[in-house]
């Protein structure tokens, strides 16, 4: 393997650590500055002095902040993250039982939305001007443009209810054949490329673009090579860098910002985990999810940044 | 390494002397931008004059009624004049909106050329403390900010700005590592120009276009988080309701196609269509020596 | 058309208010007379579903997937936590309580045989003997007086915990034999055991992730937050019921998706339908929109300064500013009943018809604000989601304060966090009352001076009096009067407004049979599971 790129790889797990250990920090002391806490929420309208201490002192809520704070840290550092607050489940089997269906559709999103977002956006650079960049380019924008529960609920509407192709609901546990499974994931996978797509393909487009315009391809063309060509071997291999960087920070939405998705398709993902948690106040549950997509974020942009070495010779000194 | 961190007026006036010297509108599409642009904005500041009724009035006692001539965009879920309510939806659209992203880009660049032109120590704690912030979703951040400060305007565009600015921050710092690497960079680096001088005057031109195109994409975005918070039942106090708002809470009426639902998701589409296609056709090369 | 129907059902449900005294009073007449007697059990067969007997003839077997409103990852199957419709739905497919309240209101017997009392303070329960928990144990008094024990110690943290003190003493006399002692006389305590929270549950039980009760299903699945499947008990102790193999239920907490989820056929029943999808519903040929009314209320709060003790013409102008026609009309599309800020809504046996309706008057209002001090000055008014209609009412109200030249500013506040740190914290704020079996319980719990949840600090102490000389009382008339008295003086007084009550209303796919709203709440009160069946 390439020593620059085993150097940064090791770098950016200490890297890494530290991010982690911040998010932890923030997410730890900004989800305490939220009203109320876990027995107050789950009381709810019964909470009673007497019944919110005796819940409180049960969760461990009467201790001092940076206490529990430590307790928690002492947990994660031996692997134990430890158990919810409102339902007494461990935080790692509540997560183990979500993190499959997110990860699959993430990656169903993945699978369609970056190639179809390169191509747009490389030929659209190519061919700068073009009716094709022109329209694909309005189109792209008119796309992302609209709310997501907008897309989401106009395609229930047609699909589900008015034609009755496919399930309002995307429950994964009735999907057996890889064409129910594909059935399934149609809404959601068309939702959230329409969210994507676009982001992607512009900045591919924008990357692309950039390089054309650069010195040294306007020395190759001169010296008569071909445009595709050019783009190849030349322009995208620089453009990589912002190109990575856009997807991974596109494709890091799909781990922690798809509630409104798995919301209207009532797909049991992270997001509404989260969400939960966040309503609840259960905090160790927050803890894990926002260590979860931070893990996830960088492991992503450790990609882009590996793709971006690999690519760019001058990076690597 | 002895580096110089650029003040923020510095950025600013570079940018503005870019953005005199380069603002020529050349396409079709750029003037079909500039028109949905200004015309949006010119309806932001005259359009609650042009209001037929009073926007939060129970003016019909049809719901999700159809367009008429009495209606021009037909009534709300609750019989309101939804014309008169995307009019005076549009100020805290464009202004809630424009102020977070304007904030976040700036902010985010800034910070992408410190990171990129300081030691690497300056370099590693910015960048750590961003992407610490983006690994937070936007929508959950949003959710725990107005949950814990309430929901006010100042406060919904700190929070837009807050959960979009990492984004421009890479994409700030990656263009700007990129071009840094570009040989006539080294050249002047070996010329000895001073760290400001190289960033404004050499990488800074360079990064000019993505840097647009994202801001457009942004400002789209941020709209959409304005509608996604709405959604989760915060945003804009009621009864006022800036465009997302007005989509979401007359979502009810889109299995018959009420125009309630249709129109203000209309008044979306046009302003980021327009402002994406001003925002491509401003400057054309950037090309440098 | 729908009107008609709407109409029907508000006849029905009010005969059958009517009728809601009657097992109190046979309690409070079987006191007197033998000292014994089986409250409501001269009525009906003890556990059998006469109440809500259907014409069609039922059907076995089928599945169902039914889809409801809230639910999170803190769902629970432990009956002392439960909240929202999924707890409640799921602990009444697992558990069964000692009664259960039938679409009267009527508490009819189920896991007891009796409930008898000489004094309504000493009470003797007898325990059905032919029951088995779904691991096969026998269902004896131990099980009771564990369960209702539970609810007493703070450790617990049950929401029912301050409606439990008053049982001062539970003890076992024999395998199915029970003695309950109250602190104080309440006939009603066959209608309180009937509450969701005491379902029972099996002796000693620690893990209520099994689902581990007598109720007609068992616990195939369960996942907070995501689902759970209930399969048929064969051994449940009602013979011939359920109808159905299984349920399996979920939440979809999303108005419009949860709607589109029925139409589409993806599920066969959602509660909590929004007024203005009910259009859209109604003309579906597949499915079937059921009402009922009840005496749930969303209600505007006015307290501290605002509130009745610090300023009654804030208040009173308040009351008459409540534009109440146009709130059911535009916040509910006139699904609903016109409140008159007091709990007991008309029909209701316990009514006091002598009441003058108020109704809206800017000018009386003005009148009363400017007598207030407050005219002019600008007031936050919170709602949230969490209290139903509350964001569509409060901007009625501001609509109409403005009119009578108030500045009331609404303060929309996420709905997660409204109970613990909104509801009765703000000046001026909205509170959502769910229906609550019998007159004594609403006023015992909201308008009593010392009571936990006295919304807006109301005190009175002729109200506190008759409350517990009305719970005492014998001859029905001069408690009806002593409530009617009490309607008075909350109508008069207390520092809540209470514009309409709401309606129930759930959605059905038609094939689904035996379905009968309930006034306790949606889903047939969370019961429907054990009732309906599945048509071929």
């Amino acid at each position: 393997m390439n020593k620059t790129v085993l150097r940064l790889i090791i770098n950016r797990i200490g890297l890494g650590i530290l991010t982690l250990w911040i998010v932890s920090l923030v997410v730890f002391f900004i989800t305490n500055l939220l009203p109320g806490d876990a027995a107050q929420e789950l009381l709810g309208q019964a909470a009673t002095t007497q019944t919110l201490d005796a819940l409180r002192a049960k969760l461990g809520l009467d201790l001092p902040l940076y206490v529990r704070y430590f307790h928690w840290l002492g947990g994660m550092l031996v692997g134990d993250a430890g158990t919810s607050m409102v339902n007494g489940i461990p935080i790692l089997q509540l997560i183990w039982s979500r993190l499959p269906n997110t990860l699959l559709l993430a990656a169903f999103v993945t699978l369609v939305s970056v190639p179809v977002a390169m191509f747009i956006g490389i030929v659209s650079a190519m061919y700068r001007g073009s009716w094709f960049d022109r329209y694909i380019n309005i189109l792209a924008v008119c796309a992302v443009s609209v709310p997501e529960f907008l897309i989401a609920t106009i395609a229930v509407l047609i699909f589900a209810v008015k034609l009755g192709w496919l399930s309002a609901l995307s429950h994964i546990e009735n999907a057996q054949t890889f064409g129910e499974m594909l059935k399934v994931f149609a809404m959601p996978v068309l939702t959230l490329c329409s969210v994507l797509v676009a982001q992607m393909a512009r900045m591919t487009r924008a990357a692309v673009i950039d390089q054309l315009s650069s010195s040294y391809v306007e020395m190759a063309l001169l010296k008569g090579a071909s445009p595709i060509r050019m783009v190849l071997r030349h322009a995208l291999p620089n453009a990589i860098g912002p190109i990575a960087n856009a997807i991974a920070l596109s494709l890091s939405y799909l781990l922690g910002g798809v509630i409104i998705v798995e919301s209207i398709f009532n797909y049991p993902g992270i997001a509404t985990l989260m969400l939960n948690a966040v309503s609840s106040r259960d905090m160790p549950l927050i803890q894990a999810c926002a260590m979860l997509f931070c893990f996830g974020y960088l492991v992503m942009v450790l990609i882009a940044d590996i793709s971006e070495i690999v690519s760019n010779p001058r990076l690597r000194k | 390494m002895n580096t110089h961190t650029p003040s923020t007026t510095t950025v600013e006036s570079t940018q503005k002397a870019s953005f005199s010297s380069r603002f020529h509108v050349r396409s079709i599409s750029g003037l079909i931008g500039l028109i949905l642009v200004g015309f949006w904005l010119v309806i932001s500041v005259i359009g609650p004059m042009l209001s037929p009724y009073p926007p939060n009035d129970f003016v019909s006692n049809t719901v999700f009624g159809p367009m008429s001539m009495k209606h021009l965009f037909g009534t709300d879920y609750l019989g309101r004049d939804i014309f008169s309510r995307v009019l005076a939806g549009t100020p805290y659209t464009i202004g809630v909106a424009l102020a977070a992203t304007v904030a976040a880009c700036l902010a985010g660049v800034i910070s992408g050329l410190v990171a990129a032109a300081a030691t690497s120590w300056v370099d590693m704690t910015i960048s750590r403390t961003q992407d610490a912030l983006i690994s937070i979703p936007s929508k959950m951040f949003a959710l725990i900010m107005v949950a814990s400060f309430g929901s006010s305007v100042p406060i919904l565009i700190l929070t837009a700005a807050i959960a979009y600015m990492p984004g421009s921050f890479r994409i700030a710092r990656s263009l700007a590592v990129n071009v840094m690497t570009l040989d006539y960079v080294q050249v002047a680096r070996l010329r000895g120009e001073s760290m400001p001088y190289i960033i404004f005057k050499e990488v800074l031109p360079n990064m000019f276009r993505p840097v647009l195109t994202d801001f457009g994409l942004r400002f789209v975005f941020i709209v959409l988080l304005l509608s996604a918070m709405s959604f989760l039942g915060l945003g804009i106090q009621p009864p006022e309701a800036d465009w997302g708002s007005l989509v979401r809470e007359n979502i009810g009426g889109l299995s018959s196609g009420a125009p309630a639902v249709i129109m203000p998701a209309i008044a979306i589409a046009t302003l980021t269509i327009g402002v994406n296609l001003l925002i491509d056709s401003i400057g054309s090369k950037s090309v440098q020596h | 058309m729908k009107d008609d129907k709407k109409r029907s059902l508000v006849d029905q449900q009010s005969s059958n208010i009517l009728t809601q005294g009657v097992s109190r009073r046979q309690v409070l007449r079987g006191m007197m007379t033998s000292g014994v007697v089986a409250a409501g059990s001269g009525l009906l067969t003890p556990g059998s579903s006469l109440a809500f007997a259907n014409t069609d003839e039922p059907k076995r077997g089928g599945s169902i997937k039914v889809a409801s409103q809230s639910g999170s990852t803190s769902d629970t199957l432990d009956p002392a936590h439960g909240s929202g419709s999924s707890d409640y739905t799921r602990q009444y497919m697992f558990y069964n309580g000692l009664t259960v309240l039938d679409r009267t209101l009527t508490p009819q017997m189920e896991l007891a045989e009796s409930f008898d009392t000489k004094d309504a303070q000493h009470w003797v329960i007898k325990l059905r003997k032919d029951v088995l928990f779904h691991d096969g144990k026998p269902f004896t008094s131990a099980d009771v007086v564990f369960t209702l024990n539970r609810h007493k110690d703070p450790k617990t943290s049950s929401k029912v915990a301050s409606v439990a003190k008053q049982m001062v003493e539970i003890s076992a006399k024999g395998p199915h034999e029970v003695h309950i002692t109250l602190a104080a006389k309440n006939a009603d305590l066959p209608a309180i055991l009937g509450v969701v929270h005491f379902l029972i549950v099996r002796d000693g039980t620690t893990d209520f992730s099994k689902g581990n009760g007598t109720g007609p299903f068992l616990c195939s699945v369960f996942q907070p937050g995501v689902h759970s499947i209930a399969t048929r008990n064969p051994n449940y102790w009602k013979k011939g019921l359920p109808y159905l193999d299984s349920v399996e239920l979920f939440s979809i907490p999303d108005q419009s998706a949860r709607v589109n989820a029925l139409l589409a056929g993806d599920v066969q029943l959602i509660n909590s339908v929004n007024p203005r999808a009910i259009e859209t519903l109604s003309a579906s040929p597949l499915v079937k929109v059921y009402h009922a009314d009840s005496g749930g209320y969303t209600d505007l709060i006015m307290r501290d300064q605002l509130g009745p003790m610090k300023n009654p013409d804030f208040v009173k102008g308040m009351k008459y500013i409540m534009n109440r026609e146009q709130i059911l009309n535009v916040a509910c599309r006139g699904f609903g009943r016109v409140g008159n800020d007091q709990p007991i809504p008309k029909g209701h046996r316990y009514y006091n018809s002598s009441l003058p309706q108020t109704t809206y008057d800017p000018d009386k209002a003005k009148y009363h604000f400017k007598k207030s001090g407050l005219l002019g000055r600008s007031i936050p008014m919170v709602a949230s989601s969490a209290a139903d209609n509350s964001v569509e009412m409060a901007q009625l109200i501001q609509l109409s304060a403005q009119s009578a030249g108030l500045n009331l500013q609404v303060k929309r506040v996420p709905a997660d966090g409204y109970w613990s740190n909104h509801w009765m914290k703000d000046t001026l704020g909205f509170g959502n009352i769910n229906p609550r079996p019998t007159a004594d319980l609403m006023f015992t719990l909201f308008f009593q001076s010392n009571a936990a949840w006295n919304e807006s600090g109301w005190k009175n102490a002729k109200f506190d009096q008759l409350l517990v000389a009305a719970r005492g009382e014998t001859d029905d008339v001069k408690r009806k009067q002593m409530y009617g008295e009490m309607q008075a003086l909350i109508h008069d007084q207390s520092g809540i407004g209470i514009p309409i009550f709401s309606s129930i209303n759930d959605a059905a796919s038609r094939k689904l049979g035996g379905y009968k709203p309930h006034p306790l709440g949606g889903f047939m009160a969370y019961m429907f599971a054990e009732h309906v069946w599945l048509e071929a």
